[in-house]
């Protein structure tokens, strides 16, 4: 019984923990512009993540190496330290995205304007790094970014037309023929930031870091895969549901997407305050939960590479320099958004960027889960290692096209 | 001081090692496993520059591990002022394995002043500092 509740648990966590406000915006934006022809981007993402997340708490699990001490170890001190500084500044500045989203979130909710609520945000998130349990923190934002799921009843209260839907669904990459050769460009260039907002590589720093604070053994192993192949799934189908709701509403009216207002719009529309209320929950809780996670990879990050003593497990004074790098990082990032940048451009980008240094991380965690000195006889299998090298390619075409498609598009524009 | 030996044996467990591999970069653990370092490059006994190697003279071992500003040197080349390098004594190395393992504190080396300084003046003054996370 108590090992049910604990599954229960850490699958409801990770529904609620999947969505970040990469997710919410990115599907917002795209379900505006594309309706659910970009859905098929979001399965990929998900199978994706699942395989990363996976292989990197394995490796976690069994060597109880995190995923920067390894990077450090096969990488060496050039390629590593380059891996360091890009994986650093692009977690960086999801930090500040997260951080700006939880102002915006309180500013819909408070009408008090953001820039007051951001020192606020960014103070209750160094709170909890220094003082709350790391279990406690996931649990509580994990289950309150439940409330999310108001995404998927607001769907189903606006009686959208599901014929039109599962169409767009099913026929991807709908650019009409005759429509400008920028359009198809613009179709790829949101494909990636998609991908990119469901496989963001603080999410693996911080899955695999979390195993070793939460002292997972092998024995953990099999709760940790249910947890990750059940509810990023259903995370992910919380991410369609923004996207469907913004189809249904925004996109025929050819609403944009620039603020986190029209992000809601829909839920609002189909469930009124009661509905707004739970979404805004929801909202602060998913990028609250995002910061600290962020803040901590950004510690996480820089001590494993430098070898210092980390982790939430510790006093804070026995891991000093761990905790100083987050203040910091914190600092930075309320600095960043002091400057007056829309968070939700913020976020744009960060998605991007992600996608962009996502080979980074992926190719030395896929190495060390073939390394039988590290995992023993916990080697990737050999439909792990299929779908591992599928995504080798994917995240590689991904990653190299980003760019050439943000000139391209002028970023989507 | 060599930047990159192959091939250093181990006189305790009669194992060949790759130091390039299996030494650099590695994560160095104190007795409690306390995170210390990377090692950041070894230090081997001396051997005698621009002379050649009389046939049958003693392989050179490691005699400890280093850490400072090396990180620099071993990507841009050169050399640190040796006053500045923080030395592990090769005989408190205990285990090789994925992670090295020492058999003293951490909190007893040198190398790790900048971790002692911070937790002492600025973390540890901060209320909650010495306290576990609830």
């Amino acid at each position: 019984m108590k090992k049910l509740l604990g599954l229960a648990l850490g699958v409801l966590t990770a529904i609620g923990g999947f969505l970040d406000i990469g997710d919410l915006v990115t599907n917002a934006v795209v379900g505006s512009r594309f309706g659910l022809t970009l859905g098929w981007v979001v399965i990929v993402g998900v199978v994706g993540i699942c395989l990363f997340a996976q292989m990197s708490g394995r490796v976690a699990a069994v060597s109880g190496r995190a995923t920067f001490e390894i990077i450090r170890e096969r990488l060496g001190p050039r390629a590593g330290i380059a891996n360091l500084a890009a994986s650093f500044l692009i977690n960086l500045m999801t930090l500040t995205a997260e951080v700006g989203g939880v102002a915006l979130a309180l500013q819909l909710a408070s009408s008090i304007e953001p820039w007051l609520w951001m020192p606020v945000a960014a103070f209750a998130v160094w709170l909890v790094v220094w003082r709350v349990k790391f279990s406690i923190m996931e649990n509580v934002t994990g289950l309150l970014g439940l409330t999310l799921i108001v995404f998927a009843v607001s769907l189903f209260l606006l009686k959208p037309d599901w014929m039109q839907l599962a169409t767009q669904f099913l026929q991807p990459a709908t650019v009409p023929a005759d429509a400008a050769p920028q359009a198809s460009s613009t179709y790829w260039y949101y494909a990636i930031a998609l991908f990119g907002a469901a496989m963001t590589p603080y999410e693996v720093f911080f899955f695999s870091s979390g195993a070793v604070e939460e002292k997972w053994s092998i024995k953990d192993l099999g709760q940790s895969r249910l947890n990750v192949l059940i509810g990023f799934p259903l995370g992910g189908i919380l991410s369609l549901a923004i996207a469907g709701c913004a189809a249904v509403v925004l996109l025929p009216r050819q609403i944009d997407v620039t603020a986190l207002s029209q992000v809601v719009l829909p839920v609002a529309e189909a469930g009124g305050k009661l509905a707004l209320a739970f979404v805004l929950v929801g909202i602060v809780a998913a990028t609250f939960g995002a910061a600290l996670e962020t803040t901590l990879s950004s510690g996480y990050t820089l001590a494993q590479f430098f070898g210092w003593s980390w982790g939430k497990f510790r006093k804070p004074a026995q891991a000093a320099r761990f905790h100083i790098a987050m203040i910091v990082c914190l600092l930075i990032g309320l600095g960043v958004l002091a400057t007056g940048v829309d968070p939700v451009a913020v976020t744009e980008f960060s998605v991007v960027f992600s996608a962009i240094a996502l080979p980074l991380t992926y190719l030395p965690i896929l190495l060390v889960a073939n390394d039988p000195q590290y995992m023993g006889r916990y080697v990737n299998g050999r439909v792990t290692n299929a779908f591992g090298m599928l995504y080798l390619v994917i995240i590689l075409v991904a990653s190299l096209a980003a760019i050439p498609l943000m000139i391209i598009t002028g970023a989507g524009a | 001081m060599m930047r990159r030996t192959k091939q250093q044996r181990m006189p305790t467990r009669r194992r060949l090692i790759d130091a390039s591999l299996s030494l650099l970069d590695r994560q160095v653990l104190d007795i409690d496993d306390v995170p210390v370092q990377v090692v950041t490059d070894i230090e081997l006994s001396e051997v005698a520059l621009d002379h050649p190697i009389p046939v049958g003279s003693p392989a050179p071992t490691v005699t400890a591990l280093l850490s400072g500003p090396v990180l620099a040197t071993r990507i841009f080349g050169g050399r640190p002022p040796t006053h500045r390098l923080h030395r592990i004594d090769w005989a408190h190395v205990a285990e090789i394995g994925i992670a090295l393992s020492l058999s003293v504190r951490g909190s007893s080396l040198d190398v790790t002043w900048v971790e002692r300084w911070l937790s002492g003046h600025v973390v540890g003054r901060i209320p909650g500092g010495h306290d576990d996370p609830e």
